[in-house]
């Protein structure tokens, strides 16, 4: 290990997130590797360990010969302080060299809170934070995951943007680095040959062009650069073909998600109106269950891990799920194993299941309603009875449990004071079921309702939608506050008011935000998603310093022919099926799900044959 | 009685904390697929016990895990399989039945490094073996309990032998300290130096657990 970092270590919190070496870490022999990769995600090591999708794109690198792909954490503010002090630049776990010697640098975007962090890693690096300062092939450096989807605020700093399931292309876009630099490419000229490869957008071929009042008038495509006018995400279209890692990475410290992570299947057929990762995950793709459990049984053989959850956006909907339970509990239940089920839907079926994982242990009950009244769970398509819930929670309740989470959003489009006050009328009639079923009504009940402030999202029929505002939005938690006082058993939580904003400033912000983050990180900005280092003064005197003005991208509705940030980013939902949904919603119809009727968003296109297999 | 490891931690190894270890060990276990004895009760998990906490930071050639290993398993082939199924920097030497009490394991042998990369100043050694040659050493140490914060500690009477050895940039302490009831971390003596000393502090010192010995000195395991 380098002598500054073992001086360093003893001096931070928690420093076995810093040393790599845990087991299954690749660690390959520096002189028959070609290319290097620094797969970085921009939190904590405990965050970002627990990323199912950096999982699978560490183990497809390292699976190719000549590549190395190493893990990369933002270091906590003890650790960085330490670095800066003793000058010990960014370097990957697994060699502990400095990443800037890398070849490419590939960051998981997740969350918009998390952008400092990109440039701070950067920084921490040694490497200038602009893209356009960087004049040399390599490091290049990449970005992927949800938030690439609106890319533009990160774009002056990142080279190229992936869109999608990263288990293919990355290894393209490898594949053409190695030949760019064999053959002796500039940059740019990898950038034009990697611009061609579906899935992925080089931001500096398109620029943008503002209308007067600040509004896009258009993505110009630059000319000559020959990159496409839309880019195409990617997906991978055959799910029982692709990687799954069953070796992986068992970190020697406590991590978020500590468990073996079993993906049944990619996308979703709910079709919920303000959820972009319904829309832009589909088409749905299941995975053939005899392998999920083969998989499951030897990721818990591999790891040594005790619990195991089955992982995907509405895990209750995978078609062969009764199945597949039965089978991992033969497996798991006499090695007491847990399963889990996160995800789950308010409906009977998933209360059987829930008795059924239960022989071996109880977790917690969390539901997430969304809404109060059924006109607006109508309204924003979320498929749910409250008839089914409160059957649930009954059974629930008689079958010994004493408390259940309820998830919901406030300023949905089209909400009103009456569907503001059913939130408090459902938690109500949740506690009715518990009086009325409980075998222990000694016991108590303790029912919480969490509220957060709705973000419209890019690529989701809401798109279009202003955030309320914030005054607004305190007095609907105030209204419910007060509608929830009196009810001892329920407590209720609501959500920061002041990350939401900045969220729904970034997910639809543009390029000019790119100096606003920039601004920002100058003065102090990291880990905001971290309450120790949020300061949301500081981003409202870098929109100010800036000349930018949050409400603009936060809280105004959008026309229907606005040209859009993402406009160049093509997740093949098609706008008018979105525009189609959004309308829906203000005339509070619901849409059936993919398996029920498909309502043709378009992402069928996507695969051969042009039918999903939902 | 139980089932012993005798294990070292060392390299990257090192930060793994004493919680998180008895976790990886847990894991190792059930990787190696050597089945031990589970905790009874409400969540049973597989139980194991390391004596002796050892501080993060620290390197070990004689840690000792307690456990119950269940049938099907040979002594001989637990430290190459277990070895296999662990982070770098843990190493299984040896696996057999306990055949002493844990409470016999009377002191801890330590190599205590201090690093001076810019040459070590000649004073530092009388000046280690004056500390260590005092009648009495009390410090104050941290404690939850006292109502004062702290409670006074004399370290020579718990140090059972020492010697010092020098090189031009480094002084290395060969010390046998008591290691239960109450034990003495090494640490306290590399304060002690750096507060009567300051001028002589080192950039930086290494801790590395060599043995663990029985009353009369001879190798505990």
């Amino acid at each position: 290990m380098n002598r500054t970092l073992e001086q360093i270590l003893p001096r931070v919190q928690k420093p076995a997130r810093y040393t790599g070496g845990e087991y299954n870490a690749v660690v390959k022999d520096r002189r028959e590797v070609e290319v290097r990769y620094a797969l970085c995600f921009p939190d904590t090591y405990e965050i970002g360990m627990s990323n199912l999708g950096c999982r699978i794109l560490y183990g497809v690198m390292n699976q190719e010969p000549g590549v190395w792909c190493e893990r990369c954490y933002a270091p906590w503010g003890d650790m960085e302080e330490e670095m800066r002090r003793e000058g010990l630049l960014l370097y990957g776990l697994e060699s502990g060299d400095p990443i800037s010697d890398f070849d490419i640098i590939g960051f998981s975007l997740g969350y918009e809170m998390a952008y400092t962090n990109v440039l701070n890693m950067l920084d921490l690096a040694g490497l200038p934070l602009r893209s356009a300062d960087r004049p040399e092939l390599s490091p290049i450096v990449a970005a992927g995951g949800t938030c690439a989807y609106n890319p533009e605020p990160l774009a002056p700093f990142v080279d190229f943007f992936v869109l999608g399931e990263g288990e293919e292309v990355t290894l393209e876009y490898i594949r053409l680095y190695r030949q760019a630099r064999e053959e002796g490419w500039s940059k740019e000229e990898f950038l034009q040959e990697a611009a061609q490869i579906e899935g992925i957008y080089v931001p500096s071929f398109y620029e943008p062009i503002y209308n007067p009042d600040g509004t896009l008038a258009e993505m110009r495509v630059k000319e000559g650069s020959g990159a496409h006018e839309t880019v195409r995400k990617r997906i991978v279209e055959d799910f029982d073909h692709s990687y799954f890692p069953v070796k992986t990475i068992i970190p020697s410290t406590e991590i978020v998600h500590d468990r073996v992570m079993l993906e049944l299947f990619r996308g979703c057929i709910r079709g919920c109106r303000f959820c972009q990762a319904g829309y832009v995950y589909r088409p749905v793709r299941n995975r053939n269950p005899e392998l999920l459990a083969q998989y499951g049984k030897a990721a818990c053989e591999d790891s040594g891990y005790q619990e195991m959850t089955l992982s995907s956006l509405s895990s209750t909907d995978y078609p062969c799920l009764l199945e597949l339970c039965d089978d991992l509990l033969d497996y798991c239940a006499p090695r007491d194993i847990g399963v889990s089920l996160p995800s789950l839907r308010a409906d009977t079926f998933s209360m059987n299941l829930m008795e059924r994982l239960q022989r071996v242990r109880k977790g917690g009950l969390t539901f997430a309603p969304e809404a109060g009244t059924q006109r607006l769970r109508d309204a924003i398509n979320k498929n749910l009875k409250e008839e089914d819930l409160l059957q649930s929670v009954r059974t629930a309740f008689a079958g010994g449990w004493s408390g259940v989470k309820l998830y919901f959003m406030l300023g949905l489009p089209t909400e009103t004071d009456e569907d503001v006050q059913g939130i408090a009328d459902l938690a109500r009639k949740v506690y009715f079921a518990w009086r009325e079923t409980t075998p222990n009504p000694a016991r108590g009940v303790r029912i919480t309702v969490s509220t957060s402030w709705f973000v419209p999202k890019p690529h989701t029929a809401f798109q279009w939608e202003a955030q309320i505002t914030r005054e607004e939005y305190q007095r609907r938690v105030d209204l419910l506050r007060d509608e929830l006082k009196r009810d001892k058993s329920i407590t209720y939580n609501w959500h920061d008011p002041e990350t939401s904003y900045l969220e729904a400033i970034f997910s639809r912000g543009d390029r000019r935000l790119a100096d606003v983050l920039e601004w920002a990180w100058e003065h102090g900005a990291k880990m905001d998603s971290w309450s120790e280092y949020f300061d949301f003064q500081r981003w409202m005197d870098a929109l100010a310093a800036c000349g930018l003005d949050g409400d603009f991208y936060a809280h105004r509705e959008r026309k229907r022919n606005e040209v859009f940030p993402w406009c160049r980013i093509d997740p093949m939902v098609t706008p008018a099926f979105l525009w189609r949904e959004r309308e829906q919603c203000y005339a509070s119809q619901t849409t059936p799900d993919c398996r029920s009727r498909c309502s043709g968003c378009g992402a069928n296109r996507l695969l051969k044959g042009g039918v999903c297999n939902g | 009685m139980a089932d012993r490891l005798l294990f070292s931690k060392t390299g990257r190894a090192k930060y793994i904390s004493h919680l998180d270890l008895m976790r990886t060990f847990q894991r190792a276990f059930a990787r190696a697929k050597i089945p031990i004895k589970h905790t009874e009760g409400f969540h049973p998990h597989p139980f194991v016990s390391i004596a002796l906490p050892l501080s993060v930071g620290y390197s070990s050639e004689c840690e000792i895990l307690e456990f119950d290993l269940l049938e099907r398993t040979s002594h001989g082939e637990v430290p190459e399989r277990l070895t296999a199924a662990m982070p770098e920097g843990i190493v299984v030497r040896e696996c057999y039945p306990a055949q002493r009490k844990l409470k016999e394991l009377a002191y801890l042998n330590y190599i205590m490094n201090f690093d001076y990369p810019e040459g070590r100043p000649q004073e530092s050694e009388p000046a280690m073996e004056e500390l260590l040659g005092r009648e009495s050493l009390v410090i104050q140490k941290k404690s939850n309990k006292a109502q004062k914060g702290y409670t006074e500690v004399d370290l020579i009477p718990l140090i059972r032998s020492w010697r010092v050895e020098c090189q031009s940039d480094t002084m290395t302490v060969d010390l046998v300290l008591s290691a239960q009831n109450p034990g003495l971390n090494p640490e306290l003596i590399r304060a002690a130096f750096c507060q009567s000393y300051p001028d002589l502090a080192p950039d930086f010192v290494t801790f590395h657990r060599r043995a663990a010995l029985d009353a009369e000195g001879g190798l505990f395991r």
